[in-house]
């Protein structure tokens, strides 16, 4: 499926992660296949999915999403005046020196965009860059909404190449650049200024709202596993239109009536079938 | 969650915890503001409000800093948390339909602030408008706010006795040289050129080395490092 490139970004915190359960689960598999598999970063993996130990210190994860709502991109955002990764595990870039500690400033790290998945089902390079400049996009928007004005960002040299022909290039680096299994890792400068938001959605023509209904999403993905579990018995185009009925509700209550009119298109709801799971 | 120590717990400072939210309060344009803060080294809890003595009194009679999602529930949050975020907790209804009878209304929101140590705070304004107004007021002040709550947190945090003692701010070799040159009567700019460094990471030091020093303004923080023989008088 191809990125509709509106309100497909999440945010989920401490507050509302009890209700994005599933969609955190495949954002950690998603790191596992990337920092892992694809980047050979020393993280640990278990069950198939990477949580370190700042993903048990409530953080912000900022999640891209596609058409079907999967998770395609995710990153993690951090406070630099508590415990965060430049300070403890990253320690090396800093060559031995501080780390910044500012409350406008914010950490990102685990920044990671699907590609094997948008390659398969998008229109090639093209939904990567879209995407990737979605979430980069999302994240510096929301971090704008809390009045942060810089982010530091853990990344590597193909992250830091990404960034640069987005029109998003890092205004300097802080310490060096070092080795991390079979890549290498660096910290970069970004300001959340409303001129760098406006060069990264001008360069992937990204227009309007990134963020996703949450109300919406959580009664798609909903629908989706329900017609799933009863697989053989609903056709694409049903399911086609209780998505559309979602998308078009504007109300709490007028979800509810998509909801319940999925009941009776679909049968009576069950137990959830996907494996949910909240860190921390 | 144990219940807040809602009294004033400066002894020693020249100006009342109270005092310094009145003063954020008027510059913000703000009604009211609340701290509340757990230090995880020695698990007291601190609580400083501006508010109306009867609200006080009412919030802790009825028992509310166990229900208030703009307490513990906020503090676990990265970014700002716009109380509209909450208003479908059942605490939040129940502690703001009172809140309106005392005269405070239900528009704020909550800044969570992290430490070094674990220690964890919330920083609360509210301003009873229109929620366009506040939408506007929220834009303008966020930033500014940020900076103020961390201080305040860290403020708070130092009176600890085993804070006290912990606490040499650890400055890089960046900030200190930064620092130096400011000392030395270089403009930012000046320092920028200096370094071969852009302004935003002159700035982005500079502010770093503010918080860590406890400082609004960079003279406030030259001072201190001064003060620390962290950098040398010129």
């Amino acid at each position: 499926m191809a990125l509709k490139g509106t309100k497909m970004i999440l945010v989920v915190d401490a507050l509302n992660k009890h209700v994005h359960g599933g969609i955190l689960d495949e954002m950690f598999r998603l790191r596992a296949r990337v920092f892992g598999d694809r980047l050979g970063w020393d993280v640990k993996i278990e069950d198939g999915r990477e949580i370190d130990e700042f993903d048990h210190l409530d953080p912000a994860y900022v999640i891209g999403l596609d058409d079907d709502d999967n998770v395609v991109a995710c990153v993690r955002a951090l406070q630099t005046t508590g415990p965060h990764m430049l300070a403890d595990v990253f320690s090396d870039i800093l060559q031995g020196q501080a780390p910044l500690r500012s409350a406008t400033l914010w950490e990102s790290t685990r920044f990671c965009v699907d590609t094997d998945r948008l390659m398969m089902t998008g229109r090639g390079v093209g939904t990567v860059s879209r995407a990737t400049c979605e979430l980069m996009v999302g994240s510096l928007e929301y971090a704008r909404a809390s009045g942060i004005e810089d982010i530091i960002t853990v990344i590597d040299p193909v992250m830091n190449r990404v960034l640069k022909r987005s029109d998003n290039a890092p205004y300097d680096y802080v310490g060096a650049t070092v080795q991390m299994g079979k890549t290498k890792a660096l910290a970069a400068l970004l300001d959340c200024s409303e001129e760098r938001i406006a060069r990264v959605r001008a360069f992937a023509g990204i227009e309007g709202d990134v963020f996703v209904d949450e109300d919406a999403l959580s009664a798609r993905r909903a629908v989706r596993s329900k017609t799933a579990s009863v697989s053989g018995n609903v056709s694409a185009e049903v399911l086609q239109y209780l998505i559309e009925q979602i998308d078009a509700a504007t109300t709490e209550q007028e979800i509810s009536a998509a909801l319940a009119l999925a009941d009776q298109l679909v049968g009576p709801w069950s137990e959830p079938t996907s494996k949910t799971f909240v860190a921390g | 969650m144990k219940p807040l120590d809602l009294g004033v717990i400066s002894n020693n400072s020249e100006e009342s915890l109270q005092q310094v939210l009145d003063n954020i309060c008027a510059q913000f344009n703000l009604d009211y503001a609340a701290y509340a803060g757990v230090n995880t080294i020695d698990n007291s809890i601190h609580g400083v409000v501006n508010y109306p003595d009867a609200w006080k009194e009412h919030y802790v009679e009825q028992g509310f800093q166990d229900i208030d999602p703009t307490l513990a529930m906020a503090a676990k949050s990265v970014g700002v948390v716009d109380w509209t975020r909450l208003q479908r907790i059942d605490g939040f209804r129940k502690v703001f339909c009172d809140a309106s009878e005392f005269g405070i209304g239900s528009t704020g929101m909550t800044i969570p602030v992290r430490g070094p140590y674990g220690d964890r705070g919330m920083f609360s304004v509210v301003r009873t408008c229109s929620e366009a107004e506040w939408t506007s007021l929220r834009n303008e002040i966020t930033s500014g706010l940020q900076t103020h709550a961390t201080l305040f947190h860290d403020r708070l945090m130092r009176h600890g006795r085993t804070m006290s003692e912990m606490r040499q701010p650890a400055l890089s070799d960046r900030e200190k040289e930064i620092l130096q040159w400011i000392a030395a009567g270089k403009s930012q700019t000046d320092v920028g050129i200096i370094l071969t460094i852009s302004t935003r990471t002159v700035e982005v030091h500079l502010r770093s080395a503010r918080e860590k020093l406890g400082a609004l303004t960079t003279p406030q923080a030259v001072a201190r490092a001064i003060g620390m023989g962290m950098i040398y008088p010129i």
